[in-house]
This record gives C-alpha cells, structure tokens and sequence, in this order.
C-alpha cells in the first residue's frame, strides 16, 4: 500500500507547490487591494506564451524575463484600470477582470495562434529520477525547488523590508498610511505588478509541463480560487497550505476514484467552509466587514 | 468642397443626381420580370457555415473552414454556374449555433448549411435542420446519435463514429499485446471509447488491466501515469480527447513511459500531435485521411498541395473533413434537381466519390459517409518537420465489408422518416 500512496503524495506535493505559487498572486492582490483578479489565470498563461518567444528567439537564459515582463504588464494595467475600482463594489472588479481576461485570450489567439505549442523543458532536466517506490521527473523537482525558494523570498520580502511593512499597514489602514506622507498609489502599482509576476512564474514553469493552449489560463484559475478560499481570503501561510493540501488531495483522489479527481478539491473547500467560513487561516478584516 | 478632387467642376449635386439615376435604372431594370430570368445564372448562390471562431474549438473551425474553402475555389467559386458566397457564424455553444443555424436560413437564404467542430453543436443543429427543412453536412462530430436515433432526412454525417474507428483499430492493437489500460475522459466520447475497445478485447480473448476515467479538461495525468505504470499493461488505450490527449502523451514521454508501452485512441488529430512536439509524439491510432498517404487520389494530392500553397503547412485531418464535406455537398448540388432542402437531400444521396478503390457515399437510411478508415503509427524516428505517421492498414480492404464496419440498420438504430 505504502508503495501505490508515497509515489502519488510526492506528486501531488509538487502539483500543490505549483499550485501555491499560482494562488499566491491572486492572495496578495486580494488582501493588499481588495480586488478579486479573474484575470489572474490570463498572467498566468501570458508567461508560459512571453517563455516561448523568449526561447524561440535568444534561447533559455531569455525565459527568466518572462515573468518581469508580465508584472511590467500587470503595472500597466493596475495604472490604466485597475485603480479605478478601490473602495467600489467587488463585483465590477470581477466584471472588469473577467472582461480582461477574456481580451488577452483573444488576444493570444491572434498573436500565437489558436492551436498548441510544444515546449519541453531545458536538455539538463529532462529525465526521471526514481527513489524507491517514488518516481518523479526531474523538471517536477526543479519545480519544487525553484517554487520554494520564490516562496522564501516573498516571506522575507513581505516581512522583512520596508516595503513589505508599507504595503500590509496600507491593505489594513490606506488612509493612515497616506496620511504619513507614503504615495500609496505607487505602492499598489507594484502590489498588482507583483502579483502577475507570480502568476507569470507559474505559467513560465508549467509551460513544459503541460501544452501551451490559449485556454490554459481556464485550467490555472479555478484551482487558484479554491486554494485561495480554503486558505483564508489574502492569507500567505493559507494560500502554501491549502495548496499542498489541494495537490495531495487530488493526487489520493485520482489513485482511487479517479472520476472524482476534478470534484475532489471542491469537496475539500466544502467542508473546509462549513467549519471555518473564513478559510482554515482566514483573519476578520475590518474593510471587508 | 463642392468641386471633386480631380477638378472636372462636377458638384456634389450632379454625383448625386447620377447615383440617383443609377439607382432608378436599377429598380426598372429588377422590376422587369424576363430580363431578371436571363440573369439569374449571375446571381450568387449562399451556402452557409458554422464553425468555432473563439474557444477551445477555435483552432478546429479554422481548419475546417480553410479546407471548405479549397473545395469552393477548385469548384472555381461556383456550383450549378452560380457564383458561390460562403457566409461563415460562429458556435459559441449548442444553442447559440442553434440560433446562427436559424439567421443563416432566414435572414442570409442559404441553400445548405456545413457546420459543427463537436458532437454538442451538431445535435443541437441537427434538430434545427429537420425542423427548417435545410440540408446540413457535420464534417466533425463522433457522437452515434446524429446519424443514430437522432437521426433525420436532413442531415449528413462525414466522420466515422467511435464503433467505426474501434473496429479499424482493435484487430491491429489485439497483435500488439492483449492486456489493456483504459484511459478515458469522463464524457459520452470517451464512455464510447472505453465501452467499444473493452467489447472488441473481450472479443479478441484480452484482459483490462485498469481502467481510469478521467475529468475532461485534465491539465496534469502525472497521478493517472503513476498508475498506470504499477499496472504494466500490454496496451494503454486513451479515449481523451484532443487538448487532454496531447497533455497525456507529453506527460507520458516526461515520465520516460515513451517507447517502454504502446498508447493507441480509435480517432486522432494532426495538430494534438503537432502541439507536443516530435519528442513526446507517440502511438498508433484511426485516423480518417492523411496526407502522404500513398493512396491518396490525384484528387487528394492537388488538394494537398493547395492547401501547403495558401497555409504554409500540409493540411491536417480536420482541413481534409472541410474540404471533403464542401466537395460531397457541391456534387451533391450538381446532381440535385432543384435547390430547395429535398432536392438537394436527394442529390447528396446519389454523391459517390471515388477513392482509389472503395467510393465513399452517405448511406441513404442514416446518411453517414461510409468510407476507408486508416490506421496509422507515429515515426519511431521523426525528420520531417509535419510528415509523422506512417499508414499501417486501410479498414476495410475490401469493398463489400464496407457495410458491415459501420454497422446494420438494427445497430445504428436509424428510423428515418421520409422527406
């Protein structure tokens, strides 16, 4: 038994880890700004697409400036639309942001094309590496590690520098934090711009690991949303921990009633709500009483 | 601005005045009766389509769309020597390719209608042909209802369906190895899939060795692979479609499955193989038509080369379904004796095409195109850039078991009413 339950726990923990590394944008930006980013998935496959010019035109080393790109970008469009929707109804940012993920899609299309694209991932990595029972590919664990240690850097960038304190004293109080002099405006830019990073470190992995498709950013969102939900609304510890919980999950579900494999995150978020409607480490937020 | 550009002192008011004469010579001239008879030959003919413009079915509607459209220009734009408009919708979902199915008819007067990159569209259309009486051709869709107990006079099925394919397939795959993996999406198409293949190895004296079914739209089989392997089976067969296929096989060639057990699925698509790449490309599987195919007809190959001319790139699969649908429904045209919806019906009953030995024809009591089904393996080595698979076996090689492969009238479960 032992045999048939470590190799899918180890799967799934390195499906959670991507997961995570997904959920974590769309946390971050909910918390800091109070909007529910549906266009989190289009980022999402925007950096598997900018990784694949990328490669096709200067090699691999170019495919790290995927992600930069898609957070410049998400600046962009945080300046142009996005702050427009401070302090207003959370529905017409989920409006708008559905709208705009539905654009870059279309968009997509017309500049890739409507079909797929192979991408596997760099010669050094392709491979298995087997230990025991567990076997596992090689660029699975070079997502583990790199997905950890983008991880570790968010924590200490979040907690340990100036501003990492401006931006959770300004997601709490923005009117106190402007009141001392701090242009929180700017903040928020780079907040927006930092969560597409993240969500353009994910697709930038996932491209060799699952197609490059216009619709991929459909396959990233939902997990995302529930991940963020069974975590707790703009928690960082939630969004690691119910994203390892959702891979494994996922993993134990399919090695034993695989046509439940899509429910069974849901499922999870059920009953995850009915004992704790905020999520497992959801705090009561005054702005979103 | 009263004088035009190039200074003839003409005004606005003589342009106006001559328009205005124009357009009363043209109101006399429509009004007269004899003279609009002698120019009807010029008056273009509309056919309509409906195909994906957007989703994930995108890709699949431009191909069908562009090998519709090669039919149409070798037909040199015309059929009956009427000039022809193609007026192309969009289906967004069954029930808005319903609707752009009705405009089609009633706004734009089409006189036959060629639409569906999916099962779920096509029923919805297909019902909305019986009820306007308009000929439909669905060049895409696997589901057994359309051509089954959905069946109706009006509509017209090119893709062989998922029994047709697994009996092309199935005797090939028993020599292989007789302990099979099933994996499925959890879907009509691949319910089929598994219920057909797991009658077929039951036939051949096999064994499942598993059997997983899987949520439609699964990005990550790395879980299901991991089974598979502890299962070691002879054979994995897959009933997933497309996108789901292409992720399977790359995820199968990352886990170094690639080479070690055979994946085979009753109907394949050039491009799910071409969105993986060369490296994860592997497997045996039906296909309805391939381009280097040394059996192709001349007819085939100038299509072929047509089609490398205007997209850069041989023609898949599902170009070849536009461009034969359009081709079955221009001759049937031809050979109609009128252009309302029966007549045309009848002609696309007489079509016969040939194909180097077994002509293709829609059957008259389902209207389902019988034809040769191929099986193909992908290259152990792969060199050309979009030349992959090497043909195994046609099904049936002989003409008279045509019939029997796409199955008896008590099969199908056909009753089709009359016109």
């Amino acid at each position: 038994m032992l045999d048939i339950l470590l190799p899918q726990i180890a799967n799934g923990l390195v499906l959670g880890f991507l997961y995570v590394l997904i959920a974590v944008g769309l946390s971050i930006i909910f918390g800091l700004l109070g909007v529910v980013n549906f266009a989190h998935g289009a980022f999402f496959a925007l950096g598997a697409y900018f990784a694949l010019s990328l490669y096709q035109w200067f090699g691999w080393p170019a495919v790290i400036l995927a992600p930069f790109i898609v957070g410049g970008l998400g600046m962009a469009v945080e300046f142009l639309l996005i702050r427009r929707l401070y302090g207003k109804e959370p529905l017409i940012g989920l409006i708008l942001t559905f709208a705009l993920s539905l654009l870059i899609e279309a968009l997509v299309r017309l500049v890739w094309g409507a079909g797929g694209h192979p991408f596997s991932p760099p010669p050094f990595l392709a491979g298995i590496v087997e230990y025991g029972p567990i076997l596992i590919t090689k660029y699975r664990l070079a997502v583990l590690v790199v997905t950890m240690a983008l991880l570790v850097g968010l924590w200490l960038f979040l907690n340990h520098t100036p501003f990492g304190r401006i931006l959770r004293a300004g997601s709490r109080d923005a009117e106190m934090v402007g009141m001392l002099g701090i242009n929180l405006p700017r903040v928020l830019t780079g907040v927006f711009g930092l969560g597409c990073f993240l969500a353009g470190c994910a697709g930038v992995l996932a491209a060799p690991l699952w197609t490059i498709t216009p619709s991929m950013a459909a396959g990233a969102i939902m997990p995302a949303f529930v991940i963020v939900t069974i975590g707790g609304l703009g928690s960082y510890l939630g969004a690691i921990v119910a994203g390892l919980l959702v891979g494994i999950v996922t993993a134990l579900t399919i090695q034993f009633m695989p046509e439940a494999s899509a429910a069974a995150m849901y499922v999870l978020m059920a009953v995850i709500l009915l004992v704790r409607p905020r999520g497992l480490f959801g705090e009561r937020w005054e702005r979103f009483e | 601005m009263s004088e035009n550009a190039n200074g003839s002192g003409r005004t606005r008011r003589h342009f106006l005045a001559d328009t205005g004469k124009v357009a009363l010579g043209a109101a006399a001239l429509t009004a007269g009766g004899p003279f609009i008879l002698s120019a009807r030959g010029e008056t273009p003919l509309k056919l309509g389509m409906v195909f994906a413009k957007q989703g994930t079915w995108t890709e699949q509607g431009e191909m069908l769309v562009n090998g519709a459209r090669i039919a149409l220009a070798q037909a040199k734009g015309q059929v009956l020597g009427r000039p022809v408009d193609l007026v192309w919708y969009d289906e967004p979902s069954p029930q808005a390719a319903q609707q752009n199915f009705q405009k089609l008819v009633e706004e734009e007067k089409v006189s036959a209608i060629l639409g569906g990159t999916n099962s779920g569209t096509s029923l919805a259309m297909a019902a909305i042909a019986k009820r306007l009486r308009m000929p439909y051709i669905t060049p895409n869709a696997a589901a057994r209802e359309i051509t089954g107990k959905e069946c109706n006079p009006f509509t017209f099925r090119v893709l062989t369906t998922t029994p047709v394919a697994s009996r092309a397939l199935a005797p090939y795959l028993a020599t292989v190895g007789k302990k099979w993996y099933f994996i499925c999406a959890s879907y009509a198409y691949g319910q089929d899939v598994y219920a057909q293949m797991k009658a077929q190895l039951d036939q051949f004296g096999g064994r499942e060795a598993g059997v997983d079914m899987t949520p439609l739209g699964t990005t990550d089989f790395s879980s299901f692979l991991l089974k598979i392997r502890q299962a070691k089976p002879d054979v994995i067969v897959a009933g997933l479609p497309g996108g789901d296929l292409s992720a399977f096989l790359k995820q199968f060639a990352d886990m170094g499955m690639k080479g070690k057990i055979p994946v085979a699925c009753p109907i394949i698509g050039d491009s799910d193989l071409w969105s993986i790449g060369p490296a994860a490309a592997t497997g045996i599987y039906g296909k309805p038509w391939h381009f280097s195919d040394p059996n192709n007809t001349k007819e085939d190959r100038a299509f072929t080369a047509d089609y490398a001319k205007a997209h850069g790139k041989p023609p898949s699969d599902k170009a070849w379904l536009g461009w034969f649908s359009m081709r079955s429904l221009l001759l049937g045209m031809e050979q109609a004796k009128g252009l309302d919806g029966a007549s045309i019906v009848r002609g696309l009953e007489s079509v016969s095409i040939d194909e180097g030995g077994i002509p293709a024809h829609y059957r008259t009591w389902d209207h389902q195109m019988l034809r040769k089904m191929l099986v193909v393996k992908v290259k152990d080595t792969i060199t050309d850039k979009w030349d992959w698979m090497d043909v195994l076996k046609v099904s049936p090689e002989r003409a008279e078991d045509l019939e029997a492969q796409f199955g008896s009238r008590e099969e199908i479960g056909c009753q089709m009413e009359s016109l």
